[in-house]
């Protein structure tokens, strides 16, 4: 059974999609409705990544007895790796979601270290250490091979290596989304929580919050650590959808950039608005990439290029003419009334209305 | 013969001298951290391989050309893009972010302007070099006198401008206090709109001496931006003549640092050079959030001697 190229098209538009909305969702916690200049993102998505790209293979490698160095030998040992998989397919299943829990440890434990200075930096100074932080992943990952092969990178084994080849990618699609929902339903839960109105009241006036008796510091520390967990998660995904891992990667205007512009475009505050972004964006991408071919003759250059210059114009005219996005941020959700006052209510409203 | 490590130093540590010195005068203007402004300098690069691969002249003529166009460029942003926002009481992030913004659209016209080249004029527009272009002065390169020297008289002209003119005056007390200068008759937007002027024209020159040392590329921007910001903060970010402590600081560190320390560990500890400004970013920032002109040097050194 082959699939048609337009069903290719939009299982892999799913998947980056997936992928993109919970790395944008956790920004948005952290930015949307913390106000935290995150520009490090990249930092917990490369380290979630790496996580999975050299943890499981190298575990499963040891309980299959796979002789070999797992980065000289990247190649016949991941191949080996997927042929136990092919025939262990829960337990190897097993192995890979500990690899993913792993990989939010790491990213927690980024976050917390992160909130170091952001509890002591405020704005445009927090911006530029986080950002010189997110760097230092990839300078790290490139230059210091046992990690994820340095320059040439490693391939990492498949969990889906059981399913047969034509559904691997609608299979890795559709559990992608299910993490979408879960991640969605998650920081939907968050916001309307204490801790989601004390996120907002910090971001709007910290002096207040603080005097009300919120612990300004501890609620940034929370949430950073959260927010880098779930793209830690994030990076982790990536990488087993992809099926390799190179350091470069991870770059800034991959995994900082463009999930701010996303948000941005959505609109700030709104997970709603988050989705839609990200469905906009990933969208405008996958398509010229997809035309790439046909625009090639009619312009004197590589179409890529036509391709950031859009994103960049968008943004800007977004940030300009409608800073507060596609959809606009709801105010406080508050708690529902119980059910016989808002009985009462109608009753009332029968009466006398 | 002189180590060429030393030449490598001595144009690096110029060009940022020269960048940071205009990233600290528009954040001066803006209290908004500009990320496009290394990309200004890469506009000044292709200026160089424009003036000498498709006209073919003494390549650096193309430096006024490129302090025109950057200049342009940095007001462009300004113009039409910070000073809306800022009006608009965007936050610093926002602006911020429209600064990124920014770079990701020039990048993305220098990377066209690139495939141009190379379709139009079949000249190497990516990774390319220069050197064979320079010219020679005292049997080196010439770029590696007029590097410094085109600094060292830049930032005294600057100096004296800011000291000892009536618009240095009004750019100081604008920056100081844009509401009062307004009040007292200082055309506030047309003193920031020069000194954005100003520090995309530095930034230009700077790219186009680099060239001719240097490989160029319509991607440097990302990478030089750390060491800028590191030269910038470790300078303090709000005092020019930090600016250019701090360029020293961070591009000697960069080319020596490395150099001497991959002599005594291993040569392995090269590839890791661009930690080094982020090193110092994190580092000054947790030590001394002032900078090297904010430290109160007098107190530690009477405390050292007693």
């Amino acid at each position: 059974m082959a699939i048609e190229p337009a069903a290719i098209f939009i299982i892999d538009m799913a998947a980056i999609f997936s992928i993109y909305a919970i790395i944008n969702l956790s920004l948005n916690l952290e930015f949307g409705y913390g106000g935290i200049p995150n520009f490090g993102k990249v930092l917990a998505v490369g380290a979630g990544a790496f996580v999975i790209a050299s943890l499981p293979g190298r575990i499963i490698a040891q309980i299959a007895g796979i002789e070999g160095d797992y980065i000289r030998e990247n190649l016949t040992v991941v191949a080996q790796v997927n042929a136990w998989l092919l025939d262990n397919p829960v337990p190897g299943f097993a192995i890979f979601a500990v690899g993913v829990a792993i990989a939010a440890l790491v990213g927690g434990a980024l976050g917390v270290a992160t909130s170091y200075p952001a509890l002591r930096l405020r704005g445009d100074y927090l911006a530029i250490t986080l950002l010189a932080f997110g760097e230092s992943i990839r300078i790290i990952g490139n230059n210091f091979p046992p990690l994820v092969g340095g320059t040439l990178g490693v391939q990492v084994p498949d969990p889906l290596s059981f399913v047969p080849d034509e559904l691997r990618f609608p299979t890795a699609s559709l559990v992608l989304i299910i993490m979408v929902v879960m991640v969605y339903i998650y920081c939907e839960k968050t916001i309307r929580s204490p801790l989601g109105r004390s996120l907002r009241a910090m971001r709007d006036n910290e002096m207040a919050a603080e005097s009300l008796g919120k612990d300004v510091g501890r609620v940034r520390m929370k949430t950073i650590m959260v927010a880098s967990a779930i793209a830690a998660i994030a990076g982790a995904l990536y990488a087993v959808y992809v099926g390799s891992t190179i350091a470069i990667a991870y770059d800034r205007a991959s995994w900082t950039f463009w999930p701010f512009l996303m948000i941005l475009i959505g609109g700030l505050a709104n997970n709603k608005g988050v989705l839609v972004g990200t469905l906009l964006f990933v969208a405008l991408r996958k398509t010229i990439i997809f035309f790439k071919d046909s625009f090639e003759g009619f312009v004197p250059f590589d179409v890529v290029w036509l391709d950031l210059l859009l994103l960049g114009g968008i943004l800007l005219a977004v940030l300009l003419f409608r800073p507060q996005g596609v959809i606009v941020e709801k105010p406080t959700h508050t708690l529902g009334r119980p059910p016989t006052a808002k009985g009462i209510k109608r009753v009332f409203n029968l009466l006398f209305r | 013969m002189i180590n060429p490590v030393f030449f490598d130093a001595a144009v690096f540590a110029s060009l940022l001298v020269l960048l940071s010195l205009g990233l600290t005068l528009t954040y001066l203007t803006t209290k908004v951290p500009n990320f496009a402004h290394a990309s200004f300098a890469t506009l000044g690069v292709y200026m160089t391989l424009v003036a000498s691969r498709v006209w073919e002249v003494n390549p650096y003529l193309a430096l006024p050309v490129a302090f025109l166009l950057s200049g342009v460029v940095a007001v462009a942003l300004y113009t039409f893009i910070l000073k809306p926002l800022a009006k608009r009481g965007a936050t610093d992030a926002i602006q911020m972010i429209a600064t990124l913004a920014f770079d990701m659209v020039l990048i993305a016209g220098l990377n066209i302007l690139a495939d141009y080249l190379t379709e139009t004029f079949r000249v190497k527009s990516r990774e390319f070099t220069l050197r064979s272009f320079d010219l020679e002065f005292m049997d080196l390169p010439m770029i590696v006198t007029v590097a410094p020297i085109a600094v060292a008289i830049i930032g005294i002209a600057l100096f004296l401008m800011l000291k000892k003119t009536k618009f240095g005056i009004a750019v100081r007390a604008s920056t100081e206090n844009p509401d009062l200068s307004g009040t007292v008759g200082i055309n506030v937007n047309a003193v920031y709109t020069i000194a954005w002027m100003i520090a995309g024209g530095l930034a230009g020159v700077a790219g186009a001496l680099m060239a001719l040392w240097f490989l160029g590329d319509p991607n440097l921007g990302p990478l030089l931006i750390p060491s800028i910001f590191a030269a910038s903060i470790a300078g303090g970010f709000t005092n020019i003549f930090g600016a250019v402590a701090g360029g020293l600081l961070v591009g000697l560190a960069e080319v020596l640092g490395t150099r001497f320390l991959a002599g005594e560990l291993g040569s392995w500890l090269i590839a890791y050079r661009p930690l080094i400004p982020l090193i110092i970013i994190a580092v000054t920032l947790m030590f001394a959030p002032r900078g090297i002109t904010g430290v109160n040097w007098s107190k530690i050194r009477s405390k050292i001697w007693r």
